[in-house]
């Protein structure tokens, strides 16, 4: 698309906004509408609108194959890391209030808001990879 | 007031909507696509305030925020055959 510069333009302004907009529905998961899923699905959606207007290449050269698989996985081992922790400090596998933050109500924030950040990454970056592989395919 | 304002509003979706099914050409049902999804941010920020659930504008600035790459990637598609 290197001719169509008013897609290129209105991409460039708008994925900084969207890309902040993902991360305030994470963050404001547990009080508002949204979350870790949604919140990933927006931040993915700014990197498909960069693919669409910049192009694979220049995509692919920002977020490689191996940076989107490391961080796909990175997110569920942010999940578990906090659950196993809730189970070092003596409560349940995803019994926040257990972990020693503080008063109970302030480490179940902290808790939730880990695993939102977990979730959120892993699905930003698992979506990421199929918009890449459905895009990428030649032969149908 | 902001019943009749949400009642407007669908009934314009709907005669867009007939473009979209019996637009002739293609450009035609994009933009009927885009128009109903730019009505749909207004709908939406109506049903918060009809409901008094301010939430819904979060919802509506989403909704407003990408609601244009799915036109994007289809009139790409369209044009190059191809998303990348």
């Amino acid at each position: 698309m290197k001719e169509h510069i008013i897609v290129r333009v209105i991409a460039s302004i708008l994925i900084p906004f969207i890309q902040l907009y993902a991360l305030y529905v994470i963050a404001h998961g547990e009080i508002g509408p949204g979350g870790g899923f949604q919140g990933g699905v927006i931040f993915s959606a700014s990197i498909i609108l960069y693919v669409l207007a910049f192009g694979m290449e220049e995509a692919r050269s920002r977020i490689s194959q191996k940076m989107s698989d490391l961080l796909s996985s990175t997110g569920a081992l942010i999940f578990a890391i906090i659950g196993l922790l809730c189970i070092l400090a003596g409560g349940s596998y995803l019994e926040y209030d257990q972990l020693p933050l503080g008063t109970p109500k302030l480490a179940s924030h902290l808790g939730i808001y880990g695993i939102e950040i977990g979730i959120g990454i892993t699905v930003a970056a698992v979506l990421i990879t199929i918009f890449f592989e459905m895009a990428g395919r030649k032969d149908d | 007031m902001f019943e009749i304002a949400a009642i407007v509003i669908v009934l314009g979706a709907i005669l867009v909507l007939y473009r979209a099914l019996k637009g002739p050409r293609v450009y035609d049902r994009a933009l009927a696509v885009n128009i109903i999804g730019t009505k749909t941010v207004i709908l939406l920020a109506l049903i918060g305030f009809i409901y008094e659930r301010p939430h819904f504008l979060d919802i509506a600035l989403v909704y407003a925020l990408i609601n244009f790459i799915a036109t994007i990637a289809f009139l790409k598609y369209m044009e190059t055959g191809g998303l990348d």
